[in-house]
C-alpha cells in the first residue's frame, strides 16, 4: 500500500517526459514548463501551509531569494547557476530559520499578517541595493553550463526534475514521523503538545524544508521564463497568488493537490493570456482571483479532497461493527491495589487569572497505581489544576513533582515524554487522520519509526477495545468510541500518570460500564489515574480516594463514602442553608 | 406559557438532555436545580435558541419555537440572562441597559424601564458611565439582570445568577429577584446550583441529573426531600 | 536639525495620517465585528477614487463633496458583497478555518477587482484638478498643502460622524455589542448576521470616502491599492485589532512614521519605516495600543 505512492510519482514523471517529447510548439513547452514549476512551488508551500497548517502569505520570499542569489552569483562571480542554486537553497533555508524564529510565536491571524511583511521588505531592500533590474547575461560558450538552453525541451525536463524532487521530498515527509506530527499540530496544536509533539520544532522543520524547493523553483524560473529579475516579478503579489491558487484549487495537505491545481489552472490562464491578454491586460489576475473565490465558496478543501470524499462516502457504508473484546490485563487482580510510593506530589499550587484566584494553595499526593477522583462544584478549579499538571499553565506558586522530580513549568510535550498523559473534556481529535493514525501520533513519543509506531498504536486500540475501528475517521464515531480513541492515543505514549478530564460525562449506563472497565484495566497495567468527574455515582464505584476542590481550595481528601458525608463538602455543593436544614446524615 | 416536550439535545457530541419535559405556567416562578453537568444551562439555551433541539419541542404560548433563531425568540419577549453574566465589556453600563430594550416592542417603554431598573439597582445608577468590563462580578450580575428587565419581557430566563459570586452578593441578588417577582408577576424560569436559595423563591421546582428530570414538585415538598442531595453527591 | 523642518514633516505626516485614519477605521470596524481581515479593502478604496473622479468629470463635483457622495453606493455594494460572498463562507464551523477561508476569499476578490479595473479602466493614471491642490496655507514657518488640509478636515468630520453613529444610535451600539459578544447580543434580539452586513457596508463606504478624499491630491490608477493596504493593516494592528479609536490613532501614527522616514530615506523607501513598525508591533505587542480585552466571563 505504501509503495503505491512512489509508483504514482514515477508515473507522473513518465507522463511528464512523454508530454515533453510529444509536444512540438515552443509555446506548448513553455506552458508545460510553467505547469511543472508552479506545481513544485505549490508543493513547497504545501509543506508549511498544508501539512503544518501555518498559512503563509509570504512564501514567495524564498522564490525571490532563489532567483536573486542565483542570478547575482552569475553576474558578479560568474558562478554557474547549477552551483549557485545550491547556495540559494542554503540562503533560503537560513531565511526560513530567521523568519520562523520570531514569527511562529504569533498565533492565528497575526502569523498570516506577519508573513505579508517579509516579501515587501525584500522588495524594498532590493530596490535600495540598486537591483531593480538584473538581467541574466547571455552566454554563448557552453550555454548549458549556465542553464541557458536553446531547446525548450531541456527546460521542460529541468522543471520536471525539480517537480520530481519536490514530490519525493513531500512524500518522504508525508510518510515520516515528522509528517504525522505536522498533521497533528495542524489539526489541533494543543492536543498535539499533550501527545508529546514539540510544535515549535515541528513547524520550524517544515518551514526550512519548504524553503529549499521554493528557492530552486525561483532559480529555474528566472532562467527559463523571466530572464530579467525585478523585485516585483519575484517578490510580488502575483507569485503568491499563483502559488495559492494552484494549491487551494487542487487541495492542500496532499501531494496531488498542487499537481492537479497546476495542471488545471496554469494552462487555462496561459491560454487566456495569450489569446486575449493584449486586449484585456490583467486577465490572468482576474482568473486567479475568481478561482480563489469560487474554490473558497464551493470547495474550500480543494478538488482532490472533494472528489475523494465523495468516493469514500460511498465505500464507507459498512454495517455497524460490534465492539471488540477489551483485552484482559496480563496480571489481573495482583497489581490492582495502589502501591506505597508517591508518584505525583502537588505542593502549594496557586494560580490566578485577571484577578480571579483559580487555585489557592492546593496540595495533595497520588500514590502509584491509585485511582484518584478530583471533584468539586462548578468553577472549583479542577480543569485549571489539570492544565497545571499537564503543562498548559504555569502556576504562580507551588511545585509539582513527578516521581520525585520537579516538573513545574515544563511544556506539555516535555511532560508527555516524562510520562504524563491526558484526555480532554471535549475530545480533541485530529479529524482528517484515521483512528489508527490519531493513536500513532501518541506512539511517536516512544519511537521514531512509522512501523513500530503502528504496532504500538494497534496494541493500544486493542487495549481499549477499538481494534476494529482502526481505519475509520473520527467523524463517524460515537462519543464513547471517541473517548476510547483519545484514551488509546494517550496510552500509546506509555504514560505513568493518566489525567482523565470528565471521561464519563454524557455517556449512557452501558457506556459508563465500558469506560470503567477500561480505566480499571489501565490501572491494572501499572499506570496511575487521576479523574475529574461530575457524575459522582459512577466515580464512587471507581475511585480509591477523592479530593474535593471548592473555589480553588482543597476542601477534603479521603475515601469516597467519608468525603461525600463531610459537612463542608455538602455545603459546597448544595449551599449552607441546605446543610442547615438537612444536617449531615448519620454515619 | 412555556411547554418543553420530550426535549433531547446533543451538544459537542454529548447527550446533554434526554427526553426532558416540563412546564411553566403564566406568572409562575419555576426553578431547576441540579449538579454541574446535569444539563441545566443547555436547557435554557434550547429555550432561547442558541442550541438546536435534536428531538422534542419547545412551545411558547402554544407556538413551536423550533424554526426561530435566537434573536427572533428574544424579539418575542423571552429574555435570557446568560450564565456568566456576559455583559458587553466595551460598552458603558448605560449603553448595556439601552441595548436591553433593543427589541422593537420594548423601545417605547425604554425610559420608564430604565427608571425602574436604576431604582432596583442603585449601584448601577452611580456607575452608569463606566465601562461594563470594569465592574465587579456582583455589579455585572446586576447589570445583566437589569439588561434583561429592560426588555420588558414576558418570560425571564435566569441562568445560574449566583455563579462565581460571594455569599453576601448572592443574597442580595436573590433578594432582588424576589422583589422583581413581587412587583410585576413576571414568568420566571430560574436555573441554579444553590438549592435552597433557588427553591425558596419558586412556586415549583424540578431536579435535573445527567440530562433527565429525576424529581419535581411544589416548593415545600422539594425542600424537605433528601433525595435532592443524592442527585448532587451520589449518596 | 532646524526645528521648522521637523515640524513641517510632522505636520504633513499628520495631515496625511488623517486620511489613513479614515481608511483604517473601515478595516477595524470590519475586523472588530466580523473577525474578517479584508484584503480587498484597498481595492474598494481605489473604486471610490474612480467614482469620485467620475463625479468630478461628469458633474464638476469637487472631490471633497464627491467623497461624501461615494458613501451611499458603496454602503450598498459592501452590504451586497457580504451577503453574496462572505456570509457564505463558514469554514465548516471551525473559527480558524473560517478566518483563513475569508482571508483567501478577500484576497481573490482583491485580485479580481484590481485586474478588472486595469482591463476596463486602463492603467493610465488620472487626476482631478482642483484650484487648491497646488496652494498651501502658511502657518508660521510651516506650509500646509490646501488639498491635504481640506482632506484632513473632511476625514475628521467623517470620523466624528462614525463615532456619533457608534455611540449614540441603537444600531451603532448593537454593532459594538455584536463585536463584543455575539451570543449575548442575540439574547437582546440583535440580528448578528445583519450586523455583519451593516459593518461590512459601513467599512467599505468609509474606505471609499477616504479614497475620494485622497483623489483630491493623489493620482488615480488601478494598482493604487497596493500602496495603501499595508499602511491600513499596520495602522489597525498598531491600534489593536478591532479597536476603532485605536485604528484612528494608528492611522495618524503611520502617517507620521511615513513622513518622518523621509528625513533619512529617499521617497521610494518611505514605507520602510512603516514595515519596521509593523514587525516591531507584531513581536513586542501584538495586541496593539488599545487591544481588545478578553471576553468577560
Amino acid at each position: 500500500m505504501r509503495s503505491r505512492g512512489w509508483l504514482a510519482i514515477a508515473g507522473v514523471v513518465v507522463l511528464g517526459v512523454a508530454l515533453s517529447l510529444l509536444l512540438q510548439e515552443r509555446y506548448h513547452h513553455r506552458v508545460l514548463t510553467l505547469v511543472f514549476l508552479w506545481a513544485a512551488m505549490g508543493l513547497s508551500w504545501n509543506i508549511i501551509s498544508g501539512y503544518a497548517g501555518q498559512i503563509s502569505f509570504g512564501h514567495q520570499v524564498f522564490f525571490g531569494i532563489g532567483a536573486y542569489v542565483t542570478v547575482l552569483l552569475v553576474v558578479k562571480a560568474g558562478l554557474t547557476p547549477w552551483i549557485g542554486m545550491a547556495v540559494a537553497m542554503a540562503a533560503a533555508v537560513l531565511a526560513a530559520v530567521l523568519i520562523g524564529l520570531p514569527t511562529f510565536r504569533l498565533a492565528g491571524i497575526y502569523f498570516g499578517l506577519a508573513t505579508l511583511a517579509y516579501p515587501l521588505i525584500f522588495r524594498i531592500v532590493m530596490d535600495w541595493l540598486g537591483y531593480q533590474e538584473v538581467a541574466v547575461p547571455m552566454v554563448r560558450d557552453r550555454p548549458g553550463w549556465f542553464m541557458q538552453f536553446t531547446d525548450p525541451r531541456s527546460f521542460d525536463l529541468l522543471a520536471l526534475a525539480v517537480l520530481a524532487a519536490t514530490l519525493v521530498l513531500s512524500r518522504a515527509i508525508e510518510t515520516s514521523r515528522l509528517g504525522y506530527r505536522l498533521r497533528a499540530v495542524k489539526e489541533n496544536e494543543q492536543a498535539a503538545e499533550a501527545m508529546g509533539v514539540d510544535a515549535f520544532r515541528s513547524k520550524m522543520a517544515a518551514h526550512m524544508l519548504s524553503a529549499a524547493p521554493a528557492a530552486v523553483v525561483g532559480a529555474v524560473y528566472v532562467h527559463a521564463i523571466l530572464f530579467i529579475v525585478t523585485p516585483e516579478a519575484v517578490f510580488g503579489l502575483l507569485v503568491i497568488s499563483q502559488t495559492l491558487v494552484v494549491s487551494l484549487v487542487g487541495g492542500t495537505g496532499t501531494l496531488w493537490g498542487p499537481l492537479i491545481g497546476a495542471a488545471v489552472m496554469v494552462p487555462v490562464s496561459e491560454v487566456l493570456d495569450s489569446t486575449v491578454g493584449d486586449r484585456l491586460p490583467g486577465i490572468q489576475g482576474v482568473v486567479y482571483g475568481a478561482a480563489l473565490m469560487l474554490i473558497t465558496l464551493y470547495a474550500p478543501e480543494g478538488l482532490y479532497w472533494r472528489v475523494r470524499q465523495a468516493w469514500q462516502a460511498r465505500a464507507a457504508r459498512g454495517a455497524l461493527l460490534s465492539r471488540g473484546e477489551i483485552a484482559a490485563p496480563a496480571e489481573a487482580a495482583a497489581a490492582a491495589g495502589p502501591g506505597a510510593t508517591v508518584l505525583l506530589d502537588v505542593r502549594g499550587v496557586s494560580k490566578s487569572f485577571l484577578g480571579l484566584q483559580a487555585l489557592a494553595d492546593v496540595s495533595f499526593e497520588v500514590r502509584e497505581r491509585e485511582i484518584l477522583g478530583v471533584i468539586g462544584p462548578n468553577g472549583a478549579g479542577k480543569t485549571t489544576l489539570f492544565n497545571v499538571l499537564n503543562g498548559f499553565l504555569i502556576p504562580d506558586a507551588g511545585d509539582v513533582r513527578l516521581g520525585g522530580e520537579i516538573v513545574t513549568g515544563l511544556r506539555p510535550s516535555a511532560l508527555c515524554r516524562r510520562g504524563v498523559g491526558r484526555t480532554f473534556q471535549v475530545v480533541r481529535t485530529f479529524p482528517r487522520l484515521t483512528v489508527l493514525e490519531n493513536v500513532m501520533v501518541g506512539a511517536f513519543v516512544r519511537t521514531g519509526g512509522v512501523e513500530p509506531a503502528r504496532g504500538i498504536a494497534r496494541a493500544a486500540l486493542v487495549q481499549v477495545g477499538l481494534a476494529d475501528r482502526a481505519g475509520a475517521l473520527p467523524a463517524g464515531l460515537t462519543t464513547l468510541d471517541l473517548r476510547l480513541m483519545e484514551l488509546a492515543r494517550c496510552l500509546a505514549t506509555s504514560p505513568r500518570l493518566v489525567l482523565l478530564d470528565e471521561p464519563l460525562a454524557g455517556l449512557s449506563g452501558d457506556g459508563v460500564a465500558v469506560m470503567i472497565a477500561v480505566i480499571r484495566g489501565v490501572r491494572a497495567r501499572g499506570a496511575t489515574v487521576v479523574i475529574i468527574e461530575h457524575t459522582l455515582q459512577a466515580l464512587l464505584r471507581l475511585a480509591d480516594r477523592l479530593v474535593v476542590l471548592d473555589q480553588g481550595r482543597r476542601l477534603a481528601d479521603g475515601a469516597p463514602e467519608a468525603v461525600t458525608r463531610e459537612p463542608a463538602v455538602i455545603e459546597a455543593y448544595l449551599g449552607q442553608r441546605w446543610l442547615a436544614r438537612m444536617g449531615s446524615p448519620a454515619c | 406559557m412555556l411547554t418543553i416536550d420530550t426535549l433531547t439535545v446533543s451538544y459537542g457530541g454529548l447527550r446533554a438532555l434526554a427526553q426532558v419535559s416540563l412546564e411553566v405556567g403564566e406568572g409562575e416562578f419555576v426553578t431547576i436545580v441540579g449538579p454541574n453537568g446535569s444539563g441545566k444551562t443547555t436547557l435554557l439555551k434550547a429555550v432561547s435558541g442558541t442550541v438546536p433541539a435534536e428531538g422534542g419541542r419547545v412551545r411558547y404560548r402554544g407556538r413551536d419555537l423550533g424554526s426561530l433563531r435566537a434573536s427572533e425568540r428574544a424579539a418575542l419577549g423571552i429574555a435570557h440572562v446568560p450564565e456568566g453574566r456576559r455583559v458587553f465589556p466595551s460598552l458603558t453600563v448605560r449603553e448595556n441597559l439601552d441595548l436591553g430594550s433593543y427589541r422593537r416592542a420594548a423601545r417605547a417603554g425604554r425610559a420608564e424601564a430604565l427608571e425602574t431598573v436604576l431604582a432596583l439597582f442603585p449601584i448601577l445608577k452611580s456607575r452608569r458611565a463606566q465601562l461594563a468590563g470594569s465592574l465587579s462580578g456582583g455589579e455585572q450580575q446586576m447589570l445583566a439582570l437589569g439588561r434583561g428587565l429592560m426588555a420588558q419581557p414576558e418570560l425571564l430566563l435566569l441562568d445560574e445568577p449566583s455563579q462565581g459570586l460571594g455569599p453576601r452578593i448572592v443574597e442580595q441578588i436573590f433578594e432582588t429577584i424576589d422583589r422583581i417577582r413581587r412587583q410585576r408577576r413576571l414568568t420566571i424560569l430560574l436555573v441554579e446550583q444553590r438549592v435552597v436559595e433557588a427553591l425558596e423563591l419558586c412556586d415549583r421546582g424540578y431536579v435535573l441529573e445527567t440530562g433527565r428530570v429525576v424529581l419535581d414538585g411544589p416548593r415545600q415538598a422539594l425542600l424537605a426531600d433528601a433525595r435532592v442531595q443524592r442527585a448532587y453527591l451520589g449518596a | 536639525m532646524p526645528w521648522a523642518e521637523l515640524v513641517q514633516y510632522v505636520a504633513t505626516g499628520l495631515l496625511v495620517g488623517g486620511v489613513y485614519a479614515l481608511m483604517s477605521i473601515g478595516l477595524a470596524l470590519i475586523f472588530g465585528v466580523m473577525r474578517v481581515v479584508n484584503f480587498a479593502q484597498g481595492d474598494f478604496m481605489m473604486l471610490g477614487m474612480y467614482l469620485t473622479y467620475f463625479y468630478a468629470v461628469a458633474g464638476a463635483i469637487d472631490p471633497l463633496l464627491g467623497a461624501v457622495l461615494t458613501i451611499p453606493p458603496f454602503f450598498v455594494l459592501g452590504w451586497l458583497v457580504h451577503r453574496g460572498l462572505l456570509a457564505r463562507v463558514t469554514g465548516g464551523g471551525d473559527p480558524q478555518r473560517q478566518m483563513d477561508a475569508q482571508l483567501i476569499l478577500t484576497l481573490g476578490l482583491s485580485l479580481v477587482i484590481t485586474n478588472a479595473a486595469t482591463m476596463i479602466l486602463t492603467p493610465t493614471p488620472r487626476g482631478i484638478r482642483t484650484a487648491y491642490a497646488t496652494r498651501a496655507f502658511a502657518l508660521g514657518p510651516v506650509l500646509l498643502n490646501q488639498a491635504r488640509s481640506y482632506a484632513f478636515a473632511m476625514a475628521l468630520v467623517l470620523a466624528v460622524a462614525v463615532y456619533v453613529f457608534l455611540t449614540r444610535t441603537d444600531a451603532g451600539k448593537a454593532l459594538r455589542a455584536a463585536a463584543d459578544d455575539p451570543e449575548a447580543a442575540a439574547y437582546q434580539a440583535i440580528d448578528v448576521r445583519a450586523m455583519h452586513g451593516l459593518a461590512f457596508g459601513t467599512g467599505i463606504a468609509l474606505v471609499a470616502a477616504a479614497g475620494g478624499l485622497l483623489a483630491a491630491y493623489y493620482p488615480i490608477e488601478p494598482n493604487v491599492a497596493g500602496n495603501f493596504i499595508v499602511l491600513m493593516f499596520v495602522a489597525v494592528v498598531l491600534g489593536g485589532l478591532g479597536s476603532i479609536p485605536g485604528a484612528f490613532v494608528g492611522g495618524l501614527v503611520i502617517g507620521l512614521v511615513q513622513s518622518l522616514t523621509l528625513l533619512v530615506l529617499p521617497f521610494q523607501l518611505q514605507n520602510t519605516g512603516v514595515f519596521i513598525a509593523f514587525l516591531l508591533v507584531l513581536y513586542l505587542r501584538p495586541q496593539g495600543l488599545f487591544g481588545r480585552r478578553a471576553r468577560t466571563v
